[in-house]
């Protein structure tokens, strides 16, 4: 594909540490054609009375499985926008699914166990994904041109935890450093 | 030290006329200043152990205050989150669905018993019924929130209030409950409650930057508070003094965080002085009676000290008064310190003085010598007695004593055996009149008072008892003294209502009786005083007469038969007084001689005779007279020489005629005398010859240069034959002698003829001339004189 480049995106925290697990999304000027899809199950389980995974970015219109794996029953919901749901207590290896159709950051708890927190990024881009242990995200193939980079954190102190920034790619990519401000 | 010095330093400031008074005060002072101290000390010890208590009961209480305010903040939070958690609840919040939300914070209000409680949400949102204020308080709370923190305490204008936050978890914050307590009375009333100790306890909100006020008006805003609350915030935490409205307190200020950690409002705690000290008012109040209890103690423990020391001192201080007053006091001691020691001199010093006293009053009113009263005490028994007799209607007598020849008794046997026989005297007066007063007034003088009730003859008796006693002459030392007494008696108060008067009328009888004649007594007669006073008036006048030159001399020739001429003139002594005219020597000489006035007289007349013979002829002398009293008086030669130098006459022809009586006193001096004055060149003359003694001794002892024949004998010279030969016999006896004779008061030719036939040198009398004045004497001897033979 012509004109494809490579966004490299370094997020760090308030204390200038990388930040891992951060969400980087790039809107490119040009929507790929056909159903974005993620080459990883769209599956958050529930295990050890956490979600796996923390978080779970899935294209708009996915439906994600929600398998209990522990001994324990879950009540798994969401008083999201994007979607809100109320998956009732249900045991091990019992799996429910929810479909999220709108974009958007949908926050998980367990009505039962306080502390199980989880996010699903339900997302209408391709060039999503997470930071890694050095707080970097690399997206390849993006398309050149104008372009909004945004990140996303549970601890950035915004609405929805979201900040967006406007960038220009160029056909030799494009790179930059985030630094957030938040707890 | 200092303080002692200081106190007695100011001491002298106060008088005490008390001794016993100023060592009361001064132990009384001294004694309060110890209680003074103990109590100042006491209320210190007191003061620290209160304010030790309080604070550690402040502190404790501010600890428990910490505790319940966190217990409470969990509480509530715990209230709070119960709802947050609430799955309906965070459903609600999800949908949006007001209606329900409020009503499950009502709900919470109502089973966490707190009046506001709010929603907020994480767009800023508040839901909830309270204050308006309140809600816009509360909206930014959680944002600002320091980390971590569940509570904060905001000041609004409706008053100070606590929030609790719980925030809303889904599972992210999504929103905040929040309890809004207000920290208001009930509150605050809630906190005391829950103390030990009853405290106060208020909150203050702050006002301005550094300026706090308190809520409800309990506390005011102060500059004082302000610091104190300044501190508490800068991180002090004991509990100090502070003055509140309602007095002194222990106060402990505790800082509660805003949202922003920054204290918005303060909770005071507060313990009143009053009731601080309470517990230590009976502590107080014991030490106060104590200290009264002992002050009275003291004073009247002093009080009797000090009567002790100084009661004595008192006694010996009224004794000296007394004593200084002139009463004799003796005191009575028992102690046998320095004071009874000091009683005991005492009162030696005061017998001392009493005996030294009397001595001194004895010899004041006594005369030393014969032991009888003095003239002073005379005086006054006198005066006493004249007053008493005066009262009763009765008199009084005196009887005035001069003992005569007593100046004989000195001169010839020595004072001591005049001293001797004064004393016998007043010994034999005072045996005959144990009724009376005897008193010697001085030298020979005594003086009996007689108060005399009944017997008018007493006087008299007791005078003739005297005279007749004192008629016998005294043994005294071994010598026979024949003395005698003259005795003048004056009776009170007809002769005389004072003592001076009947004195001087007793005296004046006395002089008249020794001039009568020695050894009698003689009473006063009023006829005595008119002489005496007469008497006195002539001797002023004769003063006059000295000084005013109201004398002048005659003079009276004396004729010399043998050359038939006038051989010289006598002066005579004439006296022209102003008003009673020529007054004859014989009124005037006895007085003279009596005030001692015909020495200065004598004086005048031998100058004024030197002076006026100076201008005679050669041959023509002066005879002047001297009378004895001025014949002996020592300066008599003196004033010869000096009338000779004066006028330079030629001293043989000044004639000095003297008496016999000139050698009654004694002849030895008077014949030194004599000689000196021959020496000199002076003739003397013996007047009156014939007439005393005569006694011839004087003759051999003295050659005298002329004896004048007395005119006793020359009147009858003529007629008489004893006469004749009386004056024959004295010319023949100055013939033999060599001296010469002037026969006096010739008045006759028969006379004359008798005389110049018996051989007299000189005759003088009225057949010659009588005395002529000084301005015709010149003429007189320019007479021829043949005529007069």
């Amino acid at each position: 594909m012509a004109g494809a480049a490579t966004v490299t995106v370094e997020v760090r925290s308030s204390d200038g540490k990388p930040l891992a697990g951060a969400v980087v999304l790039i809107d490119a000027a040009r929507k790929p054609a056909g159903p974005i899809k993620f080459d990883y199950a769209y599956e958050m389980a529930q295990k050890n009375i956490t979600f796996a995974p923390h978080v779970l970015i899935v294209p708009v219109g996915s439906t994600v499985t929600f398998p209990n794996r522990d001994k324990v029953r879950h009540h798994v919901y969401s008083f999201s926008k994007p979607k809100r749901f109320d998956l009732k207590l249900y045991g091990k290896e019992e799996t429910r699914s929810v479909v999220f159709d709108k974009a958007g950051v949908v926050a998980l708890g367990c009505n039962i166990h306080d502390a199980m927190s989880g996010f699903v990024l339900v997302v209408d881009t391709p060039y999503a994904i997470q930071t890694d242990a050095n707080g970097r995200a690399a997206i390849t193939g993006v398309p050149a041109g104008a372009a909004s980079v945004r990140i996303w954190h549970p601890t950035i102190r915004t609405p929805d935890n979201m900040l967006s920034q406007p960038a220009t790619v160029s056909a030799t990519g494009y790179s930059t450093t985030y630094t957030i401000r938040g707890r | 030290m200092a303080p002692l010095n200081r106190l007695r330093s100011s001491l002298p400031a106060w008088r005490f006329r008390q001794l016993s008074t100023r060592l009361v005060v001064l132990y009384g002072m001294l004694f309060a200043l110890c209680l003074l101290s103990i109590a100042g000390i006491s209320q210190i010890v007191i003061w620290k152990n209160a304010r030790d208590t309080v604070q550690a009961e402040l502190s404790a209480s501010g600890s428990v205050y910490d505790r319940i305010w966190a217990l409470r903040a969990r509480s509530l939070g715990d209230s709070a989150s119960v709802l947050a958690r609430d799955f309906g609840f965070r459903s609600a919040i999800a949908s949006g669905d007001r209606p329900t939300i409020e009503s499950a914070l009502a709900n919470l209000s109502a089973r966490a018993d707190v009046a506001q409680t709010f929603f907020v949400d994480s767009a800023g949102d508040v839901i909830g019924n309270g204050l308006p204020e309140l809600r816009h308080a509360v909206a930014t709370v959680p944002t600002t929130l320091a980390s971590g923190r569940r509570d904060a305490v905001i000041a609004t204008k409706k008053g100070v209030f606590r929030l609790i936050v719980s925030p809303v978890l889904a599972p992210m914050e999504i929103g905040w409950v929040i309890f809004a307590i207000p920290l208001d009375g009930g509150e605050m009333t809630a906190l005391q409650r829950l103390s030990a100790i009853p405290l106060t306890a208020a909150i203050l909100q702050r006002r301005g930057a550094a300026q706090w006020h308190g809520g409800g008006g309990r506390t005011r805003g102060d500059a004082a508070l302000d610091v104190f609350v300044a501190r508490a915030i800068a991180g002090e935490r004991a509990p100090s003094a502070l003055l509140l409205p309602g007095g002194w307190a222990f106060a402990l200020a505790k800082p509660l965080a805003g949202p922003t950690g920054k204290a918005e409002a303060v909770l005071l705690l507060s313990y009143p002085w009053t009731a601080a000290m309470a517990p230590y008012r009976t502590m107080q109040i014991g030490i106060t009676l104590a200290g009264v209890i002992g002050l009275i103690l003291v004073l009247l423990g002093s009080r009797r000290l000090a009567n002790g020391i100084a009661r004595p001192i008192a006694a010996l201080d009224a004794a000296a008064r007394a004593l200084e007053e002139g009463n004799r006091t003796e005191l009575i001691v028992q102690s046998d310190d320095e004071v009874g020691r000091l009683a005991h001199s005492f009162n030696l010093m005061s017998a001392g003085i009493v005996e030294r006293e009397h001595r001194i009053t004895h010899l004041a009113f006594h005369d030393s010598l014969t032991g009888l009263p003095n003239r002073t005490y005379f005086r006054e028994q006198l005066d006493a007695g004249l007053a008493r007799a005066s009262k009763r209607g009765e008199s009084v007598a005196i009887l005035c004593l001069d003992l005569d020849g007593f100046k004989g008794v000195n001169d010839t046997l020595g004072h001591p055996v005049g001293d001797v026989l004064l004393r016998r005297v007043g010994e034999i007066l005072s045996g005959l009149a144990p009724d009376g007063v005897v008193s010697r007034l001085g030298g020979d003088e005594f003086a009996i008072i007689l108060d005399h009730r009944g017997d008018p003859d007493r006087p008299r008796a007791l005078a003739q008892a005297i005279l007749d006693q004192l008629y016998h002459p005294l043994q005294v030392d071994g010598h026979q003294v024949a003395t005698g007494a003259s005795i003048g008696i004056a009776v009170g108060p007809g002769d005389g209502a004072d003592a001076d008067t009947l004195l001087k009328n007793a005296d004046l009888a006395l002089y008249l009786g020794k001039q009568d004649g020695r050894g009698v007594f003689r009473f006063f007669e009023p006829a005595l005083d008119a002489a005496a006073r007469k008497r006195r008036q002539l001797e002023l006048d004769l003063r006059e007469a000295l000084h005013g030159g109201q004398f002048r001399l005659n003079f009276q020739p004396i004729f010399d038969l043998k050359k038939d001429r006038i051989g010289g003139f006598e002066a005579l002594l004439r006296w022209e007084h102003p008003k009673r005219g020529n007054v004859p020597p014989i009124d005037f000489i006895s007085v003279a001689e009596d005030t001692g006035l015909i020495i200065a007289i004598g004086d005048w007349v031998m100058q004024e005779a030197c002076r006026q013979a100076t201008a005679w002829p050669d041959h023509v002398r002066i005879a002047v007279n001297v009378s004895p009293l001025q014949f002996r008086n020592s300066g008599f030669q003196n004033v010869i020489f000096q009338a000779l130098s004066r006028s330079g006459l030629a001293p043989n022809r000044l004639e000095v005629e003297i008496t016999e009586s000139v050698f009654l006193e004694g002849e030895s001096g008077v014949l030194t005398l004599l000689h000196q004055l021959r020496a000199m060149g002076v003739r003397v003359a013996l007047d009156d010859f014939g007439t005393g003694y005569s006694s011839l001794s004087y003759l051999r002892s003295f050659p005298f240069d002329k004896i004048k024949i007395d005119k006793s004998f020359v009147d009858s010279v003529a007629h008489d034959d004893s006469s004749a030969a009386i004056v024959r016999a004295i010319v023949d006896l100055a013939n033999a002698l060599h001296m010469e004779t002037t026969a006096e008061g010739v008045e006759d030719s028969e006379q004359l003829a008798e005389l110049r036939g018996q051989g007299c040198s000189s005759i003088q009398g009225y057949l010659f001339s009588r005395p002529i004045e000084g301005s015709a004497v010149m003429a007189m001897i320019a007479e021829p004189m043949s005529a007069v033979a």
